[in-house]
């Protein structure tokens, strides 16, 4: 309990450090501004292909539905996995699936972008504006068409709590926060490190491909991986952090160093990862043309 | 015209074959993310805690999920994805001027792209063997089970084009067939296909429905024959259902490009 009250007052102490530098040094209210103003752009943009919209929204329901149906055919023929029950595999579907969506809304069209922007020479018109290059090349774009996986992970999650697989609990659910947070702060590690890639080759096609390899291993919980494996997904690969970690802390299951082990993990990788983007830029010698 | 008069087609399966290995990047990538998700079902299986009835054991999950990767590039198709937009770009246009039909094209195209995957699927099928050989028993095979296992994975294959070529054939009038695809090949395929679940340890009742349909004969069906746990009268019956759903959808095929070649006004340019 110590351990978890001084882990949380140096976070927050960070954070307050951060958020400061942030508004301050950076300007940071000002690049907000901007990237709301290019989300605006882009709901416009795809509301003009209304039909375009609605039938990526209805491809999208039946890819959780389909994803949801996969546990249940696994279940006829298995009574737990690895310790997981059927309703526990279900949790970690909700959480796996808000991961999922808001990784599709807010980064894969920016990396679908990214792909042929250093081959186009696009990125360098891109480079000469007056905002943080990061921040801009990130976070310019946003596709609404997985909002409905949130609504429906939601209520999947919902129902759970209501039939008392998911025990309301103040404490669980602050860990399911934190870990939620760390979890995003991952996968957006896996997209810079991705958009560094693209930009030392100068070609790389089908990054949202490996980004979703990725996520193929985040379906099933890491304890089903032998011991070596399952070892280097909780500390160097933080596989187990992007979905296993958030849904045992919903369900209670996980103990709070853990899940602040993951959070430490995943500030100090966004900060690397944010260097090793600046070093990457810095090598740039404009492709294309 | 004969069918089956070589010449030109092999120069065009050669040109195929030409065009595959240009993007060899793109091949890893692609290899990559599908040897991916049996390597993980594999793990999921193997740490199960079995539900009654269920007759496969350790040995025989990883000789299916080691062999899932093979057959499920084998079979493939992306007449789907090809299709619709060629009919979106205009061209299929130039495809309908040139005295070859479009339709062998893609099937051309499939042979070509199926068997390029073999490049990394047996190094990387023969090292996972090494890794596991001690646990897989390999001592039932024979030679004739090894025909039947090749003749049902070109089944399969056929199957997979016949049922994905008459979706394809679609975009004739629907603009976007990728969400019919994700339904029907797709998403069926893997709940019944043999993708998540071995068709042989479901219960009863889903293993009938999955028997009947076409999309077992894509995946299941040839590494159920390789494992050596099926009779040879079941194995007949397997191949009967299997042509008998080919013949079904090449007919369906036929009726729809017949029909859709009329109303094909060719937008774009």
């Amino acid at each position: 309990m110590q351990y978890a009250v001084t882990a949380i007052y140096i976070s927050s102490l960070c954070l307050c450090a951060f958020v400061r530098y942030l508004v301050f040094e950076h300007d940071i209210m000002r690049q907000m501004a901007i990237i709301v103003n290019l989300w605006k752009a882009t709901v416009i943009q795809a509301m003009e292909y209304r039909a375009s919209f609605v039938f990526a929204i209805v491809a999208n329901f039946f890819d959780f539905i389909f994803g949801l149906l996969q546990y249940l055919v696994f279940f006829t023929a298995a009574k737990s996995i690895a310790g997981w029950e059927a309703d526990h595999m279900l949790v970690l579907y909700g959480v796996f699936m808000l991961v999922f969506a808001l990784h599709f809304i807010l980064l894969y069209p920016n990396l679908v972008a990214m792909g042929d922007m250093v081959n186009s020479g696009n990125l360098d018109l891109l480079l000469t504006k007056p905002v943080d290059s990061q921040l801009i090349i990130s976070f310019r774009r946003i596709s609404l068409e997985e909002l409905g996986s949130i609504g429906t992970a939601t209520i999947l999650l919902g129902w759970l709590l209501y039939r008392g697989v998911i025990v309301f609990d103040i404490g669980n659910f602050l860990l399911f926060g934190v870990s939620m947070v760390s979890s995003l702060l991952l996968v957006y590690c896996v997209f810079v490190l991705l958009i560094c890639l693209a930009v030392i080759m100068e070609r790389l096609d089908n990054m949202s491909q490996l980004l979703w390899s990725l996520f193929a291993l985040c379906r099933y919980p890491v304890d089903i991986y032998p011991d070596r494996i399952r070892y280097a997904f909780m500390s160097f690969l933080p596989v187990a952090f992007i979905a296993t970690i958030p849904a045992s802390a919903l369900l209670g299951r996980s103990d709070s160093a853990t899940v602040w082990h993951g959070f430490a993990m995943a500030v100090v990788a966004v900060l690397f990862c944010s260097w090793l983007w600046r070093r990457a830029i810095g090598a740039y010698t404009s492709a294309g043309g | 015209m004969n069918i089956f008069a070589a010449g030109g087609k092999l120069a065009v399966l050669a040109a195929y074959f030409k065009i595959i290995l240009t993007y060899r990047g793109m091949l890893l990538i692609h290899g990559l993310r599908l040897l991916l998700l049996p390597m993980v079902l594999a793990s999921a299986w193997l740490s199960i805690e079995k539900a009654p009835g269920n007759p496969y054991t350790d040995s025989d999950y990883l000789l299916y999920y080691l062999l899932v990767p093979l057959i499920m590039n084998l079979t493939d198709s992306r007449i789907v994805f090809k299709f619709s937009l060629a009919v979106k770009d205009g061209s299929l246009n130039r495809e309908l001027l040139k005295p070859f039909p479009p339709l062998l094209g893609y099937l051309l195209e499939s042979i070509a792209n199926n068997t390029m995957q073999l490049l990394y699927l047996i190094p990387f099928s023969f090292a996972f063997w090494l890794f596991v050989r001690d646990r897989i028993v390999l001592a039932h095979l024979q030679p004739s089970l090894l025909i039947f296992f090749v003749a049902a994975i070109l089944i399969g294959w056929l199957a997979r084009l016949a049922v994905s070529g008459s979706i394809a054939l679609l975009s004739f009038w629907i603009e976007d067939v990728t969400t019919l695809n994700l339904i029907l090949n797709g998403g069926i395929w893997a709940l019944l296909g043999g993708m998540i679940v071995p068709v042989a340890t479901f219960p009863e009742r889903i293993r009938y429905i999955a028997e009947l349909l076409p999309y077992r004969y894509m995946l299941s069906f040839p590494i159920e024959i390789f494992s050596g746990r099926l009779s040879t009268p079941e194995i007949y019956q397997g191949f009967a259902t299997a042509l008998l759903w080919i013949i079904v959808f090449s007919v369906i095929m036929r009726i729809i490009w017949k029909c859709g070649l009329k109303t094909y006004t060719a937008y774009g340019g």
